[in-house]
């Protein structure tokens, strides 16, 4: 039949509309431009300097880390509210495993990112088998976790910086200062060099792809978008919801060390509200809480926003209290440019007050543009078995309806 | 323009209900453009179109759901606005949407009165308000419980639930979109006395279907839409099929005389060498728990085969338990509530979900597109991907020159009209979607397909369309197994027909002589069951 699908648009074209959903919109970037256009404006070279640009992104970055996994977590259709707490857990863990147990920073990274893992995949059980609606599992979840943490810690912080007796900073502690200590770096490049926005980047390039290129993303979005469908299209929704919450967890473990070696000590209050940040800027990326739409792309670009408004916000001496008006205002914000169509049911409904009868075009006045629908949408060829068929099929319906109908009265 | 206001021989002059010019744009698209209905008391005025002509958009006007539309509406005679699906209410302009707008947790009378519900100082009068609900569920037939919620209910009962509902305010003009889609023969038959008995106490019906003999029996005029545009509007009587369905497609189709016999691609070559063959799907005592949650009935046995390149119909009324059938050899249900047997090639299928069902060759196209079937917000590529992802990838990983240059070969194979493989599946017309779904399952290179009412609410051309890809299916030696209410559809589809009542097997039937009345007899074959 006619046109399955029109001539494939120059490559350009189709690369650009390819690349489009992975950037996440426009409205995103206006945003950040926005917010870096006031840095600027406002702040000029104490804004614009990489290492004011480092250390907000540092001190961001558990937050962000902990947003790529809440990011899975709302594409497949659920919210983990845990991740804060867990984060907290992974923290106070590694401080342990490290003054206590003297583990080398490259064994405690992975095993708070297990520990982390494990809380995760309890979630994702609650989640999955036994049906628990994720934002309850992990609220829960949430609780048992802050109190394991404030058990284990004994309700004390554990100062990851560990003196050798004669003064120096033990070479564990070193290690572990490069986490993330503010002014350390991992290696002498700006920027990058520093562990938190490394570990943070790595995170968002490797997630990104996971979800883009895989069938395991594939199947997160299906699922979020319709759990009944995937199931009926052989997607295993248990195992994808137990595996995305393992992962949410995994990450908040990983966000743990960092978030300690960032403040020199791991406390067991740390990571309090950290989730709604993380939640903040999954939605300013772009993601739907009713899942099926989001990226880790947008996402970054949400978290970014957040980072430099604080970061412009804190610079110009706004208060902690307005930076938190700011910030809920800006939520609300974001979600309304990502629906155009709330602003055009706005301006329509305040241009009808003014206007109570609306006639637009008479019968005779032709469309202005019938778009690309009617004429071209089918030819005459190749269509004339199925609709004589068709016919058929209705003339057969009169013969023998009217029997039944009779048949039944 | 001219013709649309000429009022009909013999009807009232000022009609209850007259759209002029009626245009809506959405972006991108002109859906609607200058469309013409009159609706008078007392009659039933048909609206008619092919997917996408711009029927469920010129209800969606006249129900008040999209605020900005140019043209005119009149209620008798008077100009109004409608802006608010409340407005549209107060007109006394009353809509049953195609997908039923219930809420599944609330109770029936809770639902009936949603919105409207009967109160005294802020309290509601549950007692009242349940008593009232009775009697309409009464006089559209239905006698349940109406304390019991909706979720409960079969499609059927729940769009008779609907009706009930519109009853309950002071009617004007009732506009029923698809209203018969879900329903089986019978049940038909009960909603047209309840229409009947509307239009008997003076209220505007505007009636919209694909079943022309539908129409012929309950319609008295019939509008026309094409495209978006208004084609022309008739009186039923004197109208020929023919006509109409020039008026619908734009051009003449073939001849009207029905074929000696249904003729079926099936039914050559193929088809006579695999009567000999080994069955390639083998169903024993098929066993189902019964789940009202859910709304699933119990199977209580049931058994056929096909074999390749066979089409079996699968016939019985709402709740015979179809769908249950074609759900439990495909492996949806929890292992502990199916018994029986199945053999697929010889060799026992007992899927743990319908991943190992798809792994062995079966797929199923379900029920309801919209929930079952599609992820509506994505595109087309990803849905027709969907159960066949992992021949397109590599270790877990994409490779979507692959994935792309498949879905494509699909989406020209089956003529699915989209403007590309990027655009949102949910924008495409009914017959469209389906046929999405259906790319997504010939991917996966089926043995099997099982089609759980393939042609539910989509126009007749895509309908024919449908057929055809069944026959080739079958041509090519895949095993079908079809479920559908419509009887014309599944006698001329399939190659034998496998009668279901009450979760049972009561008839197998060859579908060259089997007639209606031979299918609706073993559907209804109640009493035989209940005996010892």
């Amino acid at each position: 039949m006619t046109t399955t699908t029109q001539a494939t648009p120059p490559a350009t074209r189709g690369r650009l509309r390819r690349l489009l959903p992975v950037l996440g919109g426009a409205q995103g970037y206006v945003g950040l431009v926005l917010v870096v256009l006031i840095g600027i404006w406002s702040q000029g070279d104490r804004f614009a300097d990489v290492d004011n640009l480092t250390n907000a992104i540092g001190y961001f970055a558990p937050r962000g880390i902990l947003a790529v996994g809440m990011t899975l977590v709302i594409i497949s259709g659920g919210i983990d509210l845990s991740v804060g707490a867990v984060m907290a857990v992974g923290s106070t863990a590694s401080a342990m495993l490290l003054t206590q147990a003297n583990w080398p920073v490259a064994a405690i990274v992975p095993a708070s990112m297990l520990i982390g893992a494990a809380f995760g995949f309890v979630n994702g059980a609650g989640t999955a088998w036994l049906r628990i609606q994720s934002f309850v599992m992990t609220l829960a979840m949430m609780t048992v976790a802050r109190g394991i943490v404030r058990e284990v810690s004994g309700n004390q912080s554990i100062g990851t910086v560990v003196l050798t007796p004669d003064g120096e900073v033990a070479p564990g502690s070193a290690q572990f200062q490069l986490l993330g200590t503010p002014g350390t770096r991992l290696f002498d490049v700006p920027l990058i060099g520093y562990f938190p926005v490394l570990a943070l980047l790595v995170v968002i390039v490797v997630f990104q792809l996971l979800l883009s290129r895989t069938t395991f993303g594939r199947h997160v979005y299906a699922v979020g978008g319709n759990a009944t469908a995937a199931r009926l299209s052989g997607v295993s929704v248990t195992g994808v919801t137990v595996v995305v919450f393992t992962l949410s967890g995994m990450l908040a473990g990983l966000a743990g060390p960092i978030n300690a070696a960032y403040n020199a000590s791991a406390d067991p209050q740390a990571g309090l509200g950290y989730e709604l940040d993380a939640i903040a800027a999954v939605v300013i990326g772009g993601a739907s809480l009713a899942g099926g739409r989001g990226s880790v792309v947008g996402t970054a670009v949400g978290a970014l926003i957040l980072t430099l408004l604080d970061n412009v916000l804190g610079l110009n001496n706004f208060s902690a209290n307005w930076q938190m008006i700011i910030k809920g205002t800006i939520v609300v914000a974001a979600v309304v440019i990502q629906r155009p169509e709330l602003l055009a049911g706005i301006v329509a409904r305040l241009r009808r007050r003014d206007d109570p009868h609306p006639s637009g075009d008479g019968p005779g006045t032709p469309a202005p543009s019938s778009g690309p629908a009617p004429a071209a949408r089918r030819d005459a060829a190749g269509e004339d078995t199925p609709r004589r068929n068709a016919t058929q099929d209705v003339t057969s319906h009169e013969v023998t309806t009217h029997e039944v109908t009779t048949k039944e009265l | 323009m001219t013709e649309a206001t000429t009022p009909l021989p013999g009807t009232d002059p000022v009609p209850v209900l007259e759209m002029r010019g009626i245009g809506k744009t959405f972006p991108g698209v002109r859906a609607l453009d200058g469309v013409h209905l009159t609706a008078h008391a007392g009659r039933v005025v048909a609206l008619l179109g092919e997917n996408g002509a711009g029927k469920s958009t010129l209800i969606n006007v006249l129900s008040g759901v999209f605020p900005a539309y140019d043209g005119e509406v009149l209620v008798d005679g008077e100009p109004v606005t409608l802006h608010a699906p409340a407005e549209a209410q107060r007109l006394g302009i009353a809509t049953i949407h195609q997908e039923l707008n219930l809420v599944p947790d609330m109770s029936v009378s809770d639902n009936v009165w949603l919105g409207r519900e009967r109160s005294r100082a802020g309290w509601v009068e549950r007692r009242e308000q349940a008593r009232e609900a009775a009697r309409l569920l009464g006089r559209v037939g239905l006698e349940i419980d109406p304390r019991k919620p909706v979720r409960q209910f079969r499609v059927a009962e729940q769009q008779l639930i609907e009706v009930a509902k519109a009853l309950s305010i002071d009617t004007r003009v009732l506009i029923m979109d698809e209203p018969t889609s879900a329903l089986a023969d019978a049940e038909v038959h009960r909603l047209f006395g309840v229409i009947r008995a509307l239009t008997a106490e003076g209220v505007a019906v505007v009636y919209i279907s694909h079943r022309l003999e539908e129409l012929e029996e309950m319609a008295d005029s019939v509008t026309v839409l094409r495209d978006g545009r208004w084609i022309g509007t008739r009186p039923m009587d004197g109208v020929r099929r023919d006509e109409l369905i020039h008026m619908m497609v734009g051009r003449e189709l073939g001849a009207q005389s029905p074929p000696p016999g249904p003729a079926r691609p099936g039914d050559a070559g193929i088809d006579d060498a695999g009567r000999d063959a080994e069955p390639r799907l083998v169903v024993q005592d098929l066993t189902v728990r019964a789940d009202p949650r859910a709304g699933r009935v119990a199977l209580r046995g049931v058994g056929f085969t096909v074999r390749p390149g066979e089409v079996v119909g699968l016939a019985g009324l709402m709740g015979a338990g179809r769908t249950e059938t074609l759900e439990a050899v495909f492996g949806a249900y929890r292992r502990h509530e199916v018994g029986g047997t199945v053999l697929l090639d010889g060799r026992p299928l007992r899927p743990r979900s319908p991943r190992g069902a798809i792994d062995r060759g079966v797929a199923l196209v379900a029920e309801d597109r919209k929930t079952q079937s599609l992820v509506l917000g994505a595109t087309v590529r990803f849905n027709a991907s969907l159960a066949a992802l992992r021949s397109f990838a590599r270790g877990g990983w994409l490779r979507g020159a692959a994935e792309r240059r498949d879905v494509q070969r699909e989406v020209r194979r089956l003529a699915v009209k989209t403007p590309g493989l990027a655009a949102t599946v949910g924008h495409l017309s009914g017959g469209n979607q389906q046929k999405v779904v259906l790319a997504k399952w010939l991917l996966t290179h089926p043995r099997v397909i099982l089609l759980d009412e393939p042609t539910r609410g989509i126009d007749v051309g895509a309908k024919a369309e449908i057929y055809d890809i069944v026959a080739a299916l079958a041509a090519e030696g895949v095993a079908v197994v079809v479920a559908s209410s419509e009887l014309p559809e599944l006698l001329r589809m399939s190659d034998r027909i496998v009668v279901l009542c009450e979760g049972r097997v009561t008839a197998e039937l060859d579908a060259a002589s089997a007639t209606q009345e031979d299918i609706l007899t073993a559907a209804m074959a109640r009493r035989a069951l209940v005996a010892p």
